[in-house]
């Protein structure tokens, strides 16, 4: 007697048809990585898979107008192979290359990430940066909810059952932005986030930080932007010490959502660390290349 | 559930329960022992394949997500005669293989790396090995051999560019 | 010695085209009709008395045939060598997480493990000792069997090694330095986890298929707590993907286990372990807590070593006193002394337990000693490698614990040869001068050993191999001692070769099996090439000697007018005879066209009262150099480069070599850097590759490694060994240039990010859950 059963959607309408018949818990398959992982260890949640990976729209990526859409079912080595990606956000491409090997790049998705919400996620600190939307589809319709708001907490998002995340949109950053992502993992390949940091911004034409938006990996509990430290930076001309200054902002923000726990006295020095180099990177362009 | 796709070239149908991996289907039901199972999570590559030319972990793949698709075991790579191929060959005459329970994941790596980049560097090697893990070698004559049979193709294309 | 055709030249693997193609069956891919799976049943407490303990609701669950506990066993299943402290299923308690209880064989895996979970098994938890440094407390619980001599029963053994008074000693040097250093459990990690295959013969006895180093040992186990005679019990080693020293021990538990279901239920039984299983059920290397003293004079004398420890065992004695003999040889480091002192005290807890694992006591000790080499070269201000090479032994040289080395040690040469090779003179210099503030710093670190070959005073030494002609011509060799990845087919395949004069593609050499073998003791300690090379060599010399008997009476001449030119004899007409026709006529001859070869090794003596004696009968040397970049912001290190000269004596298998020396240096670099069980209250926390993280390609450096063949006159053409010491000298290498990197040391491994950054570890605190749950995974 199988644990659960399968059922490929041939399209959107038709995967959350599936998604939502009453009386067999469907969910959406995508890459299988956390899936498969997580029930090892748990009895599954669901009675059913609904493999949503061959409909077309959940795997493109495409630009209309200004907007960038990103199908939920668009692999990792799809995006790192990516023009339009590459281009216009590069961040979020060197971000997919820091995850797991190439097989694992080769299954896993955006809506699986950002649907598993682990708290180390990698492709959540530039979308959140991004200031993506998650168009998710039910039944009742569509919405649309920043990924920053999506997610709730480690493993928690605002995704109800029966809602499929098609995919996401975010505007292209403007051409002259910048943008870096870094990760510290306890190996070089097929590594857990440490501690990661996703920054993007721009410089106004008399080289003032005219936006910037920073957003920190498995810091604290969720995926968020710092306000007031982008507020910081925000209007100044890039320097070292005003980026210090942010980066102590940011780690005093962190000590204050997560209170001190075991590992903040790492992570207060190498999130300062990292901050002050993504914001070095972005801003003062001295060539060198962080890890 | 019956499941049609296409395994080492060959059209092939099975009637598999519908929560067991791609790596149970292959190793229990088409008696495939070539690809191992030796993690389950996903973390050391023993069970790579290629999933319409792509490497994958079957340890995480959906046995019936495989319909319709092309699968290639260690069991499909293999010279016209049956026998090994360049890139087989490179790893015996290097030395690349030792205990032998990775060797077959790792061709498979080596062989989907090489489709994507035909002349990588050893960095590059060794990023596109770095979900496959090895005990007994330390890698360096896996890149050796991987590096070796990158050569050799570019050099056999050359030659044939320059007799046509 | 005339040119050699095969030993020492390229050639390849015997076993690597089937292993490309995939082809290879380990364990796990074997199927037979009817064949039954199998679980165990594991304690999911880390110390308790086993109360009640019913099977019954098992055998009730659909497709389950065959329980056994310990109670369907002679002596409940005792076994174990040294000390007979181990059972094949546990008896009235259990000691460690993990421990097998019940083993249950059914049609399919799955009811197997529902057949697991179906027995009521309760357990009385017991207080348990998690500290090393509290197992010899008066009110420590008992772990360890009451001892005879009244010593505190979580005591296992005192291992001393004495030269002379190094307290005194210290009196007089310019300078004394004293730190603590301290190691944790490494997990094998071997990809094929454990398992075995047994299945039930018409005679009532056992055929087990058993993915392990030692055939002899489970083959005599299995006689021993089956009641069968040996002729009865047949034990086979099919290929084995890794060991490493990690398939003793506990895989002698699942061939118990198999076996006795097997016979329990007339039908084949297999059990393969989950990695999760196989990471929280098997034996470890042990972890030790060092303080080492030494003494040195400002103009670079080493004159004084004190080595003290406390040695980890868990719950079981396992390899501990073989491996706590050898880290007490080997603590001092690969130098001379005018007095030195080494005092290991061996205990037992409930972390899981400590056996062989690749080194075997010299890695743990190595780690210790060579940081504190080279503190004392710092403290000295003296050159790392030039402060080893003005201490370090040499031929000539008495060692510490009494032995004269009158040959075959290549220290210094493979020193000099790596500090050239790692241009390590223009980078110490420029290194030096970094910029105090640079947040990324490189370093470069240095490390030598020495490794005894074989067993030393551990036991009886020696070999036996057979090998045969058969009517087609081709040419078998049997051997107890096993290829379990390391190439030892092939150095047997090329000895023979050479010996024989024949093509090696001629020469296949048997899966080891206890029927046709004969037993040469373990397949341990790096002694394969040693033993039963050798012992191939004897045997191929005497099979030799029949062949050039015929050949001389088929070419009508004296044996020594004829010489060979490939694989044909030539006799004083000039006319080139095939080998194929000089056995052919062998054969008509009535020769015998098998033999059998044996070796013992050289005598060796050690007292343990004293502490002296010549505890091996040859060395390995090496050196290692690694170059890394520290990031002090994050505490990652980047090795960026590792140097290795090892003095094998003569080179056999070069391939083989290399490949031995560039893995045995992935397990050192994991032990540095990433590799922690992280043990709380006896429960692992790294369960699976995805927290338990060994070295990937992209974190194996580049590796540029030679030899230094300082040949030992008794070893087949004068080879030594390879196998263990690769790894050994690895992590402190790393370590030290960590410490060069960043003037920081680090005395604990591994070096993770946080001891890197911050100088001490911080760790979340573990539960048992995923220990538990893992136990019960279908």
């Amino acid at each position: 007697m199988a644990k659960f059963d399968y059922v490929i959607a041939e399209t959107i309408d038709d995967a959350v048809r599936l998604l939502n018949k009453p009386g067999i818990r469907s969910i959406p398959l995508a890459g299988g990585t956390d899936i498969y992982v997580a029930i090892r260890v748990n009895q599954p949640w669901f009675d059913r898979l609904v493999d949503i990976r061959r409909i077309p729209e959940l795997t493109q990526i495409t630009m209309e107008g200004d907007q960038i859409k990103l199908g939920a079912a668009v692999t990792f080595s799809h995006a790192i192979k990516s023009p339009l990606l590459q281009k216009a956000a590069p961040f979020l491409v060197e971000a997919c290359k820091t995850i797991g090997g190439p097989a694992v790049r080769n299954c896993g998705t955006f809506g699986g990430n950002v649907s598993n919400a682990a708290a180390c996620a990698d492709t959540l600190p530039s979308l959140v940066c991004l200031e993506a939307l998650a168009n998710l589809r039910s039944p009742k319709g569509e919405r649309q909810v920043k990924v920053e708001e999506l997610i709730t907490g480690p493993h928690e998002t605002k995704i109800d059952k029966g809602e499929l995340l098609t995919h996401f949109t975010f505007k292209a950053p403007p051409q002259h932005a910048r943008s870096c992502f870094i990760k510290i993992g306890r190996r070089k390949a097929q590594s857990i986030s440490r501690l990661s940091i996703a920054v993007i911004g721009t410089l106004d034409q008399y080289g003032k930080v005219e936006t910037i938006h920073v957003c920190p990996g498995a810091a604290i509990a969720t995926p968020i932007r710092f306000p007031s430290v982008e507020a910081t930076l925000l209007g100044e001309k890039p320097g070292k010490e005003i980026i210090e200054s942010a980066a102590d902002q940011l780690v005093a923000e962190m000590i204050k959502s997560t209170g001190r726990r075991w590992s903040t006295e790492y992570k207060e020095i190498a999130l300062k660390a990292i901050a002050e180099r993504s914001l070095t990177k972005i801003f003062l362009e001295d060539g060198s290349s962080w890890k | 559930m019956e499941i049609n796709f296409t395994l080492n070239q060959k059209p092939v149908s099975v009637d598999a329960p519908t929560d067991i991996t791609l790596l149970a289907l292959l190793r229990d039901h088409f008696k495939l022992t070539g690809t191992k199972e030796a993690c389950e999570v996903g973390e050391c590559g023993s069970c790579s394949v290629l999933l319409n030319g792509e490497l994958v972990n079957s340890c995480l793949i959906a046995a019936p997500s495989v319909m319709g698709c092309e699968v290639t075991t260690i069991e499909g790579i293999h010279d016209e005669d049956g026998g090994p191929n360049d890139l087989q060959r490179n790893f015996i005459s290097k030395g690349a293989v030792q205990c032998g329970f990775c060797i077959p994941g790792m061709v498979i790596a080596g062989e989907a790396l090489l489709a994507i980049k035909s002349d990588p560097t050893r960095l590059e090697i060794r990023e596109g090995l770095a979900g496959n893990l090895c005990r007994c070698t330390g890698y360096m004559q896996i890149v050796d051999a991987i590096e070796t049979t990158a050569n050799e193709r570019a050099e056999k294309r050359n030659q044939e560019k320059r007799e046509n | 010695m005339t040119d050699l055709k095969y030993v020492g030249h390229p050639a390849q693997r015997v076993d690597a085209l089937e292993k490309v193609m995939g082809k290879t069956k380990y364990v796990g891919d074997m199927s037979l009709p009817g064949m039954l799976y199998a679980r165990t049943l594991r304690s999911e407490l880390p110390h308790a008395r086993i109360v009640k303990l019913d099977v019954s609701p098992a055998l009730k669950i659909p497709g389950v045939l065959a329980v056994v506990t310990s109670d369907d066993f002679v002596n409940h299943s005792n076994f174990g060598f040294p000390i007979s402290d181990m059972y094949m299923l546990a008896f009235e308690k259990v000691r460690y997480v993990g421990e097998g209880i019940a083993s249950v064989a059914a049609e399919t895996p799955e009811a197997a493990m529902a057949g697991v979970k179906a027995i009521i098994c309760e357990l009385e938890a017991l207080p348990a000792i998690f500290d090393m440094a509290r197992a010899l407390d008066p009110e420590a619980p008992q772990i360890g069997p009451t001892r005879k001599d009244g010593k505190h029963p979580n005591f296992l053994g005192h291992y001393p090694v004495y030269k002379g008074n190094p307290k005194e000693k210290f009196q007089e040097c310019d300078v004394v330095i004293e730190q603590k250093y301290e190691t944790v459990m490494q997990e094998h990690a071997y990809l094929e986890t454990e398992g075995g295959l047994a299945i039930p013969t018409p005679e009532g006895g056992v055929v087990v298929y058993l993915s392990c180093q030692s055939p002899f040992i489970p083959r005599n186990d299995l006689c021993k707590v089956l009641g069968l005679p040996d002729d009865r019990v047949r034990v086979i080693v099919p290929p084995v993907g890794g060991s490493f020293g990690g398939k003793d021990d506990l895989n002698y538990q699942t061939a118990g286990q198999v076996a006795a279901l097997a016979l329990k239920a007339n039908r084949p039984v297999r059990m393969t372990f989950s990695r999760e299983e196989s990471i929280i059920a098997g034996y470890k290397r042990g972890s030790m807590r060092m303080n080492i003293k030494l003494g040195a004079d400002l103009d670079g004398t080493l004159r004084a070593c004190e080595f003290r420890s406390l040695y980890d065992s868990g719950a079981y004695s396992s390899q501990s006193p073989f491996t706590s003999w050898r880290a007490s040889i080997h603590a001092m480091g690969a130098y001379r002394y005018e007095d030195c002192t080494v005092d290991i005290d061996t205990v037992y807890t409930n972390t899981g337990y400590a056996g062989a694992y690749r080194g075997f006591g010299n890695t743990e000790v190595c780690s210790g000693i060579e940081q504190a080499i080279d503190e004392m070269a710092d403290a000295l201000k003296i050159d790392p490698i030039d402060f080893r090479l003005k201490n370090c032994l040499m031929v000539g040289d008495v060692t510490p614990h009494g032995q004269l080395l009158s040959e075959s040690v290549g220290l210094s040469d493979c020193l000099l040869s790596v500090r050239k090779m790692s241009d390590w003179d223009r980078k110490r210099k420029e290194f030096a001068a970094q910029s105090p503030t640079a947040e990324k710093r490189r370093g470069i670190g240095v490390s030598a050993l020495f490794h005894g070959t074989s067993l030393g005073a551990e036991g009886t030494d020696e070999a036996t191999a057979t090998i045969e002609i058969h009517s087609d011509n081709q040419v078998s060799i049997t051997s107890g001692l096993t290829d379990y990845g390391t190439g030892a087919r092939t150095v047997y395949t090329l000895i023979a070769a050479e010996i024989l004069g024949i093509n090696p593609e001629r020469i296949r050499v048997h899966h080891p099996d206890t029927n046709t073998a004969k037993d040469s003791g373990p397949t341990v300690a790096s002694r394969t090439t040693i033993l039963a090379g050798n012992s191939v060599r004897v045997a191929a010399q005497n099979l030799i000697q029949n062949l050039d008997w015929a050949a001389a009476d088929l070419l009508k001449c004296d044996g020594l007018q004829i010489h060979r030119v490939g694989e044909d004899y030539i006799g004083p007409s000039e006319e080139p005879v095939s080998w194929d026709v000089v056995v052919k006529h062998a054969r008509e001859m009535g020769l015998v066209l098998s033999a059998f070869g044996r070796w013992s090794a050289p005598l060796i003596h050690w007292d343990e009262e004293k502490g002296t004696g010549t505890p091996y009968f040859a060395y390995h040397f090496g050196s290692q150099v690694a170059e890394v970049e520290v990031d002090l912001k994050t505490g990652h290190t980047d090795v960026i480069q590792i140097w290795a000269v090892h003095d094998i004596g003569k080179v056999i298998f070069p391939q083989g070599a290399y490949g031995q020396l560039y893995g045995g240096i992935s397990h050192g670099l994991g032990y540095g850097l990433y590799e922690d069980l992280d043990y709380q209250n006896g429960y692992a926390q790294s369960i699976n590759f995805d927290t338990y993280l060994i070295p990937t390609s992209v974190d194996m450096p580049e590796i540029k490694a030679d030899f230094v063949e300082a040949t030992f006159s008794q070893g087949p053409f004068g080879a030594k060994n390879i196998a263990e010491p690769a790894m050994v000298p690895t992590a402190p290498a790393i370590l030290n240039a960590i410490a060069n990197a960043t003037g920081k040391r680090i005395r604990k491994l591994p070096a993770n990010l946080e001891r890197v950054m911050l100088g001490k570890e911080l760790t979340k605190k573990g539960s048992p859950f995923s220990c538990k749950i893992a136990l019960k995974i279908t």
